[in-house]
């Protein structure tokens, strides 16, 4: 990626953690505060996503034990740092364990494990009344202020994007090329294929993870469908596929597309959210369909 | 005990349509079809509308509603196969797979919008068979009946006639079948119209049996890629036989715990299958 892309990218990035610490109240407090989780899920989507080409339809499984191992860490009396350094722990082991799971399999199956993985998290923390408040979700008082949570994210999300930058300028990007264009010449030629996976979607997890715990002390509330949620998954999908540009700027200006169509969508299309979701998945496929060249057969 | 092993054996012969017309998508042309559940909660509220004028039997409705379901099998292909037809196997898979999940969003809040919230239920009363003191529901017995017919029809077809022929030798090998005079374009069309129609029927069957939430489209459809996964792509008679074991595995689950548990189970052996076996295998 040349340097004005990443300087850009960095530029915006800024402007937007500057904004979300600005308005920590109110409209514009909320929405700043999604755009920075959006930023967040994008970006570390982006990390395997973009480098290894796998299609997680599951990210939001590393937001959603984030947030409930959170939420049950604050409620058993824990403050807010030890709440957050021991869920940060736990829910980057319990991603961990998914990640050692599901790296060895091949595209398509990783797209369908990952989504398996959601509805059995979604399911499982419905079930867990007692552990995780059923259906009803997790409800904690306040652990810190809006603008201690929005600095906090803001604060992640550049943490996120310099982690995708150097990832990508590290010899572990470099090998992550290699192996999305030919696995197995990739493994002839020395590069651990399975360990670069599993430290690249573990690159791409423990931020998410993270998001999850800044969401639920922002909100005060995660429910399974919230913390599990398809449409967060596919936010992060899209947000980092929608703009077709390499490096950290496609994810930053993909999130704060989709932000802000997500925004409209839920205001002006009440009831038909997940139909406008779907039109821009659709879109964006065909887009990739009828334009990446570099994906086309010989 | 035999009344759960039934039981599942019903709910398996509906499972097994779904996963046929599934695997029939994939095996020939590579398309993992997120949308496929959403045309069975299609047809089944066509046929729960169709009620209001006139009590359809569900296999007469099936007839009718042929050519329908195919002309939106046609449909679908042109928006989640044709676009991805020269991009290289694994890339296509993953594109079919975004713009499949994108038209089943779609139609879920298209089928809320239409239908509301309530479950579609075309329940229709039917004698209840008695046999070596079982009690069987005729419609059920019926349905199952009808299902092992559909597969048969599908596997015949598939097996002994030239357009199946010509899909399997698609499956097989797209650049040989070509040279042998193949269309490749025609015959994916027509596997996508068939498993569209194989879809439709399974939703008239499954609402005639249980009810159907507008938005169980992908749940159905995931649980008919266990099916397809377990029982080999592209092949016909593995998912009919997986079908039936998905059947009794949410029966018992059904009868030992609860409803969300029968949905953990279900998707804990279908990753667990994934991992174990499928994913080891390069595509």
């Amino acid at each position: 990626m040349t340097s004005w892309k990443t300087s850009l990218a960095f530029m915006i990035l800024t402007a937007l953690a500057l904004s979300a610490t600005a308005f920590s109240k109110g409209y514009a407090g909320i929405f700043t505060f999604s755009l920075v989780i959006n930023g967040i899920m994008a970006t570390s989507y982006d990390i395997p996503g973009r480098s290894l080409d796998f299609v997680s339809l599951g990210h939001a499984v590393f937001f959603g034990l984030g947030a409930y191992i959170f939420g049950i860490a604050v409620s058993k009396g824990f403050s807010f740092f030890p709440a957050f350094a021991l869920s940060m722990l736990l829910s980057s082991a319990a991603a961990g364990v998914v990640i050692l799971l599901t790296a060895g399999l091949s595209h398509g199956y990783y797209s369908l494990a990952t989504l398996g993985i959601l509805i059995i998290f979604q399911r499982l923390f419905e079930t867990m009344e007692g552990i995780s408040g059923g259906s009803a979700g997790i409800y904690i008082p306040e652990p810190i202020s809006n603008f201690q949570c929005a600095l906090l994210a803001a604060f992640l999300l550049l943490a996120t994007a310099v982690g995708h930058a150097v990832f990508s300028c590290s010899r572990w990007g470099f090998f992550s090329m290699e192996t999305k264009a030919d696995e197995q010449a990739a493994e002839v030629i020395g590069i651990p294929t399975r360990k670069l996976k599993v430290l690249c979607l573990m690159t791409g997890a423990v931020p998410a993870c993270m998001a999850g715990i800044l969401y639920l002390a922002r909100t005060s509330h995660v429910s399974p469908v919230s913390g599990f949620s398809l449409t967060l998954s596919i936010t992060a999908l899209l947000g980092s596929r929608i703009v077709p540009i390499k490096g950290v700027l496609g994810p930053v200006l993909g999130s704060l597309v989709i932000t802000a169509a997500e925004e409209i969508i839920w205001t002006k299309f009440e009831g038909f959210n997940l139909a406008w979701f779907g039109l821009i998945l659709l879109g964006a496929a065909l887009y990739q369909g009828l334009n990446f060249r570099e994906l086309k057969k010989e | 005990m035999i009344q759960v092993l039934i039981s599942g054996l019903f709910l398996g012969g509906v499972y097994a349509l779904l996963a046929v017309g599934l695997s029939l998508a994939f095996g020939i042309m590579g398309v993992l079809n997120l949308a496929h559940g959403s045309l069975a909660v299609l047809a089944a509220i066509l046929y729960k509308k169709s009620l209001v004028f006139y009590s359809f039997s569900p296999w007469t409705f099936c007839i009718l509603a042929t050519p329908l379901f195919l002309g939106i099998g046609f449909l679908l292909h042109f928006f989640i196969a044709a676009p991805f037809r020269n991009l290289s196997p694994p890339s296509a898979t993953v594109a079919s797979l975004i713009a499949s999940l994108g038209v089943a969003l779609i139609l879920e809040d298209l089928f809320v919008w239409w239908q509301g919230w309530e479950p579609i239920s075309t329940y229709i009363d039917f004698p209840t068979i008695q046999l070596l003191g079982l009690k069987i529901p005729g419609m059920r017995a019926a349905l199952l009946g009808m299902a092992a017919v559909t597969i048969s029809v599908c596997i015949f077809f598939m097996k002994k006639t030239d357009p199946g022929r010509s899909m399997r030798a698609l499956a097989q090998d797209k650049e040989t079948a070509s040279l042998y005079g193949i269309n490749p374009g025609i015959t994916a069309l027509s596997a996508m119209g068939l498993a569209a129609i194989l879809a439709g029927v399974a939703g008239v069957f499954y609402s005639a049996l249980y009810p159907l939430s507008p938005r169980e489209g992908i749940d159905l459809t995931l649980k008919a890629l266990f099916i397809v996964v377990a029982g080999g792509m592209g092949n016909l008679r593995g998912p009919a036989v997986a079908g039936c074991a998905l059947g009794f595995i949410e029966s018992f689950t059904g009868l030992l715990f609860t409803y969300t548990s029968t949905d953990i189970v279900v998707y804990s052996l279908l990753v667990s299958y994934l991992v174990l076996k499928r994913g080891r295998r390069r595509q």
